[in-house]
């Protein structure tokens, strides 16, 4: 229970449909058993259709969506464009081990559709920055082990937008509420060429 | 040989349906034995065996992994008890179950079906906190004890009767890793209603409230602030309700439905078995409270 | 055993802080003040290792004011926020880290919303409508779910917090020597008065 991983709770998952993906995280932020607030978002958007999900310790998923906001502006004043996702999975990648020795406790999940190709992207990442790419699915935080077991079930290849956004919602809020570090509420975003669809899902509030 | 075993196998089928006298004597009249034979592990040291084995705080990769994690909550006022509880049970963060019947009828073994809003069942309620296994052998023991009570005295147990075995119980195993904090609650013609504490160090209090288990402290905060003693048994089951409520939203380790008991001169009465996710968006919709969950983006 | 509270409100925001300083088995002090204003708009409740909380408050009030001076104007609650919590998160990964639990509390000048944050010595922080540190947590979050309102008075609020601190009266072992109470309104930081002799019976 002492592990970094577990203080504070969380869960993030990110999905592959057709033309579109999806990614979605809990809300919740605790210590330990205490539930301190229920409206801490782990997922953040570094340009039009690319999203980075953050699941661990909640101190360094500030400090990391914070470095990343920085270094991502940093680039798009220096190159003039966005950041494409595949980009951002190599930038996520060598920051992280960049602190081989003393990590930032988190793990990460990127979702996106890269601008130019129009190709769904989507990809995972442990503390030290190895990349999981993945063509279905990816998922981290607490009830990753339930999460797992959800996507395996629901998954399916070329889901719709709509389709989709079930199948996410279904995967988490299932596997949420079968651990008891994560849950509270949800997040979800929708991503597909030229548009972003982000809902609330009000989970059980236990 | 063939004889022996052909024997052995046509006895009368309904030979051994009754005790013999003997055996009604013994258990009617044989004081309980205190020390149940229980086999223990061949090491030297059994507790801190035991502990290595199943204590997941100190080292979450321990073999067995108990249900722990729990609110349970019992007070007196005017009308009685009421007795309320969660229903989840984990193992770590892994959520076991969210379906568990934290309350347990004490005496009368055959009449604990759960028929909720139906006549009034006479016997006592226990509640279950700690270890799952424990409480719910423990309990069921001092059913068995309340029970032959019952039978070699004609009358029902009083609960401090009935708390006490089970106190002494808990205290002739203390040190061996019992794991249970439990509240007896009833109303017996000798007493009114009487509510007792018992845990697994040995402790028996009496006392008019009480909250036991992980989200105790959080069943406090709304009971303490809502509590009188002549709350009116409409009002006292739902302050029992929201205390619970409260707990399982701020408690991880407590969920699922609520579990509410009145218990009154007559017996107890089951007021279900709820799930509580309704009940808390009307909560917060309804009367505005829990104004720290986002209900929009 | 030290009680950090935090309410906000419809104009304000009130922060709690209890009145004892122990060291060990003593009260060395019952009058103790744990909180620090940093601007004109903020104030920062803390609680945690002893000598790590006065440094590191002075160490944030000073540079908060530096800011002040420099630029002649003030950072938001928010941006006051997302400094003290940085600054913490690079202690925490330096050789001696600050342990060091706060509240911060402040109005926002230009939207006149109030504002309250959580921080914990890990330098996680949430943005909450009321919060609290130390046991407090345990035993009045649960009350403040069930009694508070985004739009409640400042009377309705001391009425809360009184709530609150009953409850800790009733239920924590020990005494904290009461709360010292402040509240901040578009007018600034002020201490409020506060009842602390009040006999509380447990039920």
């Amino acid at each position: 229970m002492s592990s970094p991983f577990d203080i504070n709770g969380g869960a993030c998952v990110a999905m592959v449909g057709k033309d579109c993906v999806a990614i979605a995280c809990d809300l919740r932020l605790g210590m330990q058993a205490l539930t301190v607030s229920n409206n801490f978002p782990k997922i953040f958007n570094f340009a039009p259709g690319t999203y980075l999900g953050l699941t661990g310790l909640a101190t360094d998923v500030s400090t990391v969506s914070d470095l990343f906001r920085y270094k991502v502006n940093m680039y798009r004043l220096r190159e003039e464009r966005h950041i494409a996702p595949q980009t951002l999975a190599n930038l996520v990648s060598s920051s992280l081990y960049e602190r081989r020795f003393g990590p930032y406790f988190v793990s990460p999940v990127i979702a996106g559709i890269n601008n130019t190709t129009g190709k769904p992207f989507i990809c995972g990442f442990d503390s030290i920055g190895c990349i999981d790419f993945a063509k279905d699915f990816i998922v981290s935080g607490t009830a990753s082990d339930q999460l797992f077991g959800t996507c395996e079930g629901l998954w399916e290849p070329d889901l719709s937008p709509e389709n989709l956004f079930e199948t996410i919602s279904q995967a988490l809020l299932s596997a949420v509420d079968r651990d008891a570090l994560s849950g509270w509420g949800a997040q979800v975003y929708i991503i597909e060429k030229d548009k972003v669809t982000q809902r609330l899902l009000k989970g059980r509030q236990d | 040989m063939m004889d022996q075993l052909v024997r052995q196998y046509s006895r009368s089928p309904h030979q051994n349906e009754f005790y013999s006298e003997q055996e009604q004597h013994d258990l009617t009249e044989g004081l309980p034995p205190l020390s149940l034979k229980f086999s223990l592990p061949p090491v030297a040291n059994h507790s801190a065996f035991l502990r290595a084995m199943t204590d997941d705080h100190s080292n979450p990769n321990c073999p067995i992994k108990l249900a722990h994690g729990t609110t349970t909550l019992a007070f007196r006022f005017q009308g009685g008890i009421i007795v309320c509880t969660d229903s989840r049970a984990t193992a770590g963060s892994w959520i076991a179950s969210q379906t568990v019947k934290k309350v347990i009828p004490v005496s009368r073994l055959s009449r604990g079906e759960d028929k909720p809003g139906s006549e009034p069942v006479p016997g006592l309620l226990g509640t279950m906190a700690g270890g799952a296994a424990d409480c719910q052998y423990w309990l069921r023991y001092l059913s068995q004890q309340c029970t032959l009570h019952e039978i070699r005295h004609k009358r029902r147990i009083t609960v401090a009767a009935a708390s006490k075995i089970l106190a002494n119980l808990t205290y002739a195993y203390k040190g061996y890793g019992l794991s249970m904090g439990t509240m007896l609650a009833g109303v017996t013609p000798q007493e009114g209603p009487a509510l007792y504490y018992i845990d697994s160090d040995g402790t028996r209090l009496p006392g008019n409230m009480f909250c036991v288990g992980s989200g105790q402290t959080f069943a406090y905060g709304v009971l303490d602030a809502n509590y009188r003693y002549d709350l009116t048994e409409e009002e006292a089951l739902e302050l029992g309700r929201r205390s619970i409520l409260a707990a399982m939203h701020r408690d991880a380790y407590s969920g699922g439905f609520i579990n509410l008991y009145h218990v009154k001169e007559e017996g107890w009465v089951h007021h279900g078995f709820n799930d509580m996710n309704p009940i808390f968006w009307k909560t917060k919709l309804e009367k505005g409270e829990f104004s720290n969950v986002t209900s929009e983006l | 055993m030290e009680v950090l509270l935090g309410i906000t409100g419809k104009d304000f925001v009130i922060l709690a802080a209890s009145k004892a300083a122990m060291r060990g088995p003593t009260i060395l002090k019952a009058e103790d003040d744990k909180t620090k204003q940093l601007n004109e708009h903020t104030l920062m409740a803390f609680s945690g290792e002893a000598g790590d909380t006065v440094q590191f408050a002075e160490y944030i009030q000073a540079n908060v004011q530096l800011y002040t001076m420099r630029n002649d104007t003030e950072l938001s609650p928010n941006a006051v926020a997302n400094f003290v919590r940085g600054e913490l998160a690079r202690s925490l990964r330096s050789r001696n880290p600050y342990t060091v639990n706060l509240l911060l509390g402040g109005m926002d000048k230009i939207s006149q919303k109030p504002h309250l944050y959580w921080i914990d010595y890990l330098a996680s922080l949430a943005p909450v409508p009321y919060a609290a540190h130390g046991y407090a947590q345990y035993y009045c979050l649960s009350t403040l779910d069930k009694h508070h309102h985004p739009d409640i008075t400042l009377e309705q609020g001391m009425k809360l917090l009184e709530m609150c601190t009953d409850e800790l009266k009733r239920r924590l072992p020990i005494d904290y020597k009461g709360v010292l109470v402040k509240v901040v309104t578009k007018d600034g930081v002020r201490e409020e008065p506060f009842d602390n002799n009040r006999i509380v019976k447990s039920a």
